[in-house]
């Protein structure tokens, strides 16, 4: 079963992507910012980790995209999707050498993240 | 204090009066008494001659009496001559001045009229550049305190014109920021609430038909409010100067038909016919294709909308003079001459027995034709009560822009 680290600052958008990422079968874990999203990888032995990062490019303390900046720079290659809440914010902030594998607008499409997150941990 | 334009007058006048008045007194003052001198003098002159004559009736030295009587008729002749000479001389003296005084005063009032003409003619320049936009024309303040005080009005007004041009370009900045923000903080909620009604549809068959129908309608409405956030962020980003668009040369025939395609399905439930029509051998056109295809959606998503069951509509592309024409109408109820005027307004809808059943937002409109405007387009309508409307792009064939954008 694949492990899917989401990160959201809303509490309720957690439980959201928690509940329909857990019917589709994948193991969930959440943090509420970039910052633990780092410090929980960090925390784990190789090959524990997760095997999807989901990330919103929008957080307090720490961003996705600052998180997966420092994460890339420490090595990790997770693959990670990032959402974004307009389209302003992934066309500023879409770096192309942070490996992301899609980006998401608010509000979720779920046909459209079950089928990126089927895609990015098939292999 | 700058000195005033009256005072100087004054002093000007002043002076000149006092000099004229002067020349006049004296040159007069002067006549009289050389007058005076010359009548004393003759009459002293007669007296001598008179008692000569006297002498020589009585026959007292006839021969020094008539020498002194030719004395004094010279004499007299001499004073004549003497105060001829002299009143020509106090009239050239008194003609002098007064052309003095004259000059002193025509010197003296164009020197005024100078000095005021530099400042006027440098004010008339300001206005003419602040009434044309530059709101950063100011005068140099000096010289006549009449102009000094105008120049320093018109560089007080100019100050405030900008100062307020500044206040109304923040305030608009502060309005887009605020949308912008507004629109990207109300997503997380909405993804929330769109997100579990999608949860409660996952499980259908758990819910009573009444309930499924309440979640339905949470979902429709929650499509509406991601619609109208959509459309207000397109808007600010417009107002901003933000709405980017990514233009490529684009085929006319395949926005219209994706555009068609898209629609097909909501027409055919209304049993409205949606017909194309694209002239063959249309140039490329060089556009943002997601852009004019989401106009020419919002554009038939309007005529599906406020048409009856049964209407025709349809999507014409033709080229003329002009450039790619592409027009989308109907034969619907078509709208009055005053609310066609407002069309393009934000917040401007069809008739109101008619928003009943319409989804709009008021918005797609003025965002079409923004969107249009920001290819080199243009977005118009026609319309007759009745009849139907016609609402037409025209797009710039690329041959019309620059070598460098169509490259």
């Amino acid at each position: 079963m694949a492990k899917v680290l989401v990160a959201d600052d809303s509490e309720t958008i957690l439980l959201l992507l928690r509940t329909r990422l857990e019917m589709a079968g994948y193991e969930v874990e959440t943090a509420v910012d970039g910052q633990e999203v780092v410090e929980k990888l960090e925390a784990k032995a190789p090959g524990e980790g997760p095997d999807l990062l989901l990330l919103d490019a929008m957080m307090p303390r720490m961003s996705g995209i600052d998180a997966l900046r420092k994460l890339r720079a420490d090595g990790v290659e997770t693959p990670a999707l990032i959402v974004s809440a307009h389209q302003d914010e992934g066309d500023t902030a879409s770096p192309t050498d942070l490996g992301i594998g899609g980006y998401l607008t608010k509000p979720i499409d779920f046909d459209l993240l079950l089928n990126s997150i089927a895609e990015l941990t098939a292999g | 204090m700058n000195p005033s334009l009256a005072n100087r007058l004054t002093i000007g006048f002043a002076i000149a009066f006092a000099i004229l008045t002067g020349l006049a007194v004296i040159g007069v003052g002067r006549f009289l008494q050389q007058r005076q001198d010359y009548e004393n003098a003759t009459a002293r002159s007669y007296q001598l001659e008179i008692a000569a004559r006297n002498r020589l009736a009585h026959g007292q030295g006839p021969q020094a009496a008539r020498a002194n009587i030719i004395a004094q008729h010279e004499h007299r002749q001499a004073l004549s001559d003497d105060i001829s000479g002299e009143t020509r001389d106090t009239a050239l003296l008194v003609g002098a001045g007064l052309i003095a005084g004259l000059t002193g005063a025509a010197l003296l009032f164009s020197g005024l009229i100078a000095s005021m003409r530099r400042p006027l003619e440098e004010l008339v320049d300001a206005s003419g550049r602040l009434a044309g936009g530059d709101l950063g024309a100011r005068v140099k303040v000096g010289g006549l305190s009449e102009t000094a005080v105008l120049g320093s009005a018109f560089n007080e007004m100019a100050d405030e014109l900008q100062r307020r041009a500044g206040e109304r370009d923040q305030l608009d900045r502060m309005k887009d920021e605020f949308v912008l923000t507004a629109s990207h903080e109300l997503r997380s909620p909405l993804t929330s609430v769109q997100g579990f009604a999608e949860l409660l549809m996952l499980e259908r068959e758990r819910l009573s038909p009444k309930q499924a129908d309440t979640v339905e309608i949470i979902l429709d409405n929650t499509r509406h409010l991601v619609r109208l956030l959509n459309d207000l962020l397109d808007l600010a980003r417009s107002d901003a100067g933000r709405l980017a668009i990514k233009p490529a040369p684009t085929e006319v025939g395949s926005l219209v038909s994706d555009a068609v395609k898209t629609m097909r399905g909501q027409t055919e439930s209304s049993q409205q016919t949606l017909s194309e029509s694209v002239e063959p051998g249309l140039p490329l056109v060089k556009v943002d294709p997601d852009r004019i295809r989401q106009v020419l959606v919002n554009l038939l998503t309007n005529a599906h909308e406020y048409c009856p069951e049964r209407a025709a509509i349809k999507v014409t592309a033709t080229l003329d003079d002009a450039g790619v024409k592409i027009a989308v109408s109907d034969d619907g109820p078509g709208m009055p001459e005053d609310q066609l005027e407002h069309i393009f307004d934000r917040f401007t809808r069809g008739d109101a027995g008619l928003t009943q059943r319409v989804g709009g937002t008021g918005l797609g409109l003025a965002i079409s034709k923004s969107l249009v405007e920001l290819h080199g387009g243009t977005l118009a309508a026609t319309s007759r009560l009745g009849v139907g409307s016609t609402f037409s792009i025209r797009l710039p064939p690329i041959a019309d822009l620059d070598p460098e954008a169509a490259a």
